[in-house]
């Protein structure tokens, strides 16, 4: 391929005589049927339209034509005349030097410096990164415009012989950073990085836009299918083929040093693993990085975090607690095991591809994650998990269970305390029936679901069971008159159920106990 | 949760209830109860801390009225308006003596 330089001014005083030079020694180097030239631009100064039409004349003959090198003042010109569509246009780099520069945070695909008080670079593994960049800019800048707070590259650098997008951060601290020194902190860093994944998971994306984290999970589980029991690796690809499309944002590597405090606003960084998808696949990267990387080995996280396994566990349970709007230890329980299977499936993936099965201490640390996900497959029947809908073991020990999961709800919709007192008796008194009832002498499951209409505000609460059919309307209301020496113990539950709440209906169907109780806020 | 804190003097029994009275502490209370009532003439049950109460918990305290009405006097004290909600729909302010 013939390589031209371009130099100087380019306008209507010299452009022909130039385009005869670069024309004579196109003759001269190029090879018969060639299409492409690389002009490089590194001393071009100023081009005017008459130059511009040298290019397209050029361009003509040689349809592959790229410019490279291309001065900040010459790169404006070329997109304002709207060259930079038609023509392969590559700007001129500046050189950045990390030397002494301190390393804020680390991800899958680079390291980020901060080079100066305001900016940060962001230098990239791979050394023919321009791609990947190019990625991170588009999408930071489709999340900045769905409403995600986050920062975007605003230049290309060359650092060694790698690339680097640099960023304004100003005065910026990460999560990591400050659950390390001010451990104080702790819960107002739960709620603010909650209140972000929130946001993030509730943003709708335009189709196509973003890719789909459920097919990057495929491929993982089947993968691993091959590494796994025959009926357990199946089981592994039904599950997460069962996980509907999802068109929400995901961030897909939702850690403490991608989550800055930037004067008062926290910001998202590292967004070139922006995907779609359901939450549970954010939920399992997030167990990753807070315990799962380092459950067989607790002082990973410290290299990597900055704060130890103890501190990574508190917030990850506290975080997945606020996420899901409950202190229902249960409820916590379900939605970590959902998020463990994808999350020991990545994790084994990548230490198979590692090479880890050719080391004795990566074979402990794949049976170790293996082990634990074959227990975990054993029990789980769905990946997807509801927010509003709890699976538990109907008995009486599990009461403040229940009671904590519905008032967690009631707490999130502003619930006046008397009438949350009033549900909590209703949801006691039903619970505590099936509990005892139900499945006596055995024990069995009820699942408790609650949910809430508008104009009026209304709680819906619904528990299904699958023990013997029982009416508890069909119950004669006790006489409430008679002195106390006269009154019977007991008996009072479905009574007083009845007075908590507005409305209350039951239902038989299919083998199943369905009893409804409604209450208008 | 439930703590109950128990204050004996000759034949007076004072109890004062805080936390939860529900299905899986009342029997906490109702074991305290039984340990105690011998003897005693004078039962005070202090609900100022006491924060809810289900049928478990009334069940509880209509055992110990009928154990009263026999040996003396049992009076409820310090009762929180969400509480007497309950008293009231479920007859129980008629049966109880609250102060």
């Amino acid at each position: 391929m013939s390589v031209i330089k371009l130099s100087g001014r380019i306008d209507s005083n010299n452009s022909s005589r130039i385009e005869a030079g670069i024309l004579e020694q196109l003759a001269l180097t190029d090879e018969p049927g060639t299409k492409a030239v690389e002009l490089d631009a590194g001393e071009l100064e100023y081009i005017s339209s008459a130059g511009l039409r040298v290019l397209l004349r050029i361009r003509k003959t040689h349809p592959d034509m790229v410019i490279r090198n291309v001065s900040t003042e010459v790169y404006d010109i070329l997109e304002m005349t709207g060259f930079t569509e038609m023509i392969k246009v590559e700007k001129a780099y500046r050189v950045v030097s990390i030397k002494g520069c301190e390393e804020i945070g680390r991800g899958a695909n680079g390291t980020i410096y901060r080079i100066d008080e305001d900016n940060v670079v962001k230098v990239y593994n791979n050394a023919d990164a321009l791609e990947d960049i190019q990625h991170e800019r588009e999408v930071a800048k489709l999340a900045l415009i769905l409403g995600i707070p986050t920062a975007i590259s605003y230049d290309v650098v060359r650092v060694g012989d790698s690339y680097g997008s640099v960023f304004e951060l100003l005065n910026a601290r990460s999560f990591s950073k400050i659950l390390s020194t001010e451990p104080e902190k702790m819960d107002w860093c739960v709620k603010e990085y909650v209140g972000l994944l929130k946001k993030i998971h509730g943003t709708v994306v335009p189709a196509g836009k973003l890719p789909d984290m459920k097919e990057t999970a495929l491929s993982w589980a089947g993968f691993l299918r091959d590494y796994l029991p025959q009926e357990a690796g199946a089981k592994l690809v039904r599950l997460v083929e069962e996980i509907p499309h999802d068109n929400h944002m995901i961030h897909g590597d939702y850690h403490t040093k991608n989550v800055e405090l930037q004067n008062d606003e926290v910001l998202l960084i590292d967004m070139d693993t922006l995907s779609v998808g359901h939450p549970v696949f954010e939920l399992a990267f997030m167990f990753n990085s807070f315990i799962g990387y380092s459950e067989f080995d607790h002082e990973i996280i410290k290299k990597f975090q900055g704060f130890d396994s103890e501190t990574g566990a508190t917030f990850w349970r506290k975080s997945l607690a606020a996420y899901l709007g409950t202190d229902c230890q249960t409820k916590i329980r379900e939605v970590e095991d959902k998020a463990r299977i994808l999350g020991y499936t990545r994790m084994i993936r990548r230490a198979i591809r590692k090479n880890g099965l050719s080391t004795e201490s990566g074979r402990a640390e794949i049976e170790f994650w293996k082990r634990e996900l074959l227990e975990l497959l054993e029990k789980t029947d769905t990946l997807l998990f509801s927010f509003n809908e709890l699976d538990i073991e109907a008995v009486a020990e599990n009461l403040a269970e229940v009671q904590s999961f519905v008032d967690g709800i009631l707490e999130s919709i502003g619930c006046p305390p008397k009438a949350r007192m009033n549900i909590d008796v209703a949801v006691e008194e039903i619970f505590i029936n099936i509990a005892s009832y139900a499945y006596a002498p055995e024990k069995g499951k009820a699942t408790v679901r609650v949910e809430v209409s508008e104009d009026p505000v209304t709680v819906t609460i619904t528990f299904v069971d699958h023990g013997v059919p029982y009416d508890p309307l069909a119950k004669k209301d006790p006489d409430i008159g008679l002195p106390a020496d006269e009154r019977v113990i007991g008996g009072l539950g479905v009574f007083m159920t009845k007075k908590m709440v507005d409305d209350m209906s039951y239902l038989y169907d299919t083998g199943r106990n369905i009893l409804t109780l409604r209450k208008k806020l | 949760m439930l703590n109950i804190v128990r204050k004996m003097e000759g034949d007076k029994a004072g109890f004062a209830l805080e936390g939860r009275l529900d299905s899986v502490t009342s029997p906490e209370l109702e074991a305290e109860l039984r340990a105690s009532l011998d003897g005693v003439r004078d039962l005070t049950l202090d609900c100022e801390k006491l924060e809810y109460i289900s049928s478990a918990g009334l069940r509880v305290l209509l055992s110990a009225q009928k154990v009263m009405n026999v040996q003396g006097k049992m009076t409820v004290r310090h009762v929180s308006q969400a509480i007497m909600e309950i008293f009231e729909v479920t007859g129980f302010s008629n049966i109880l003596t609250i102060e």
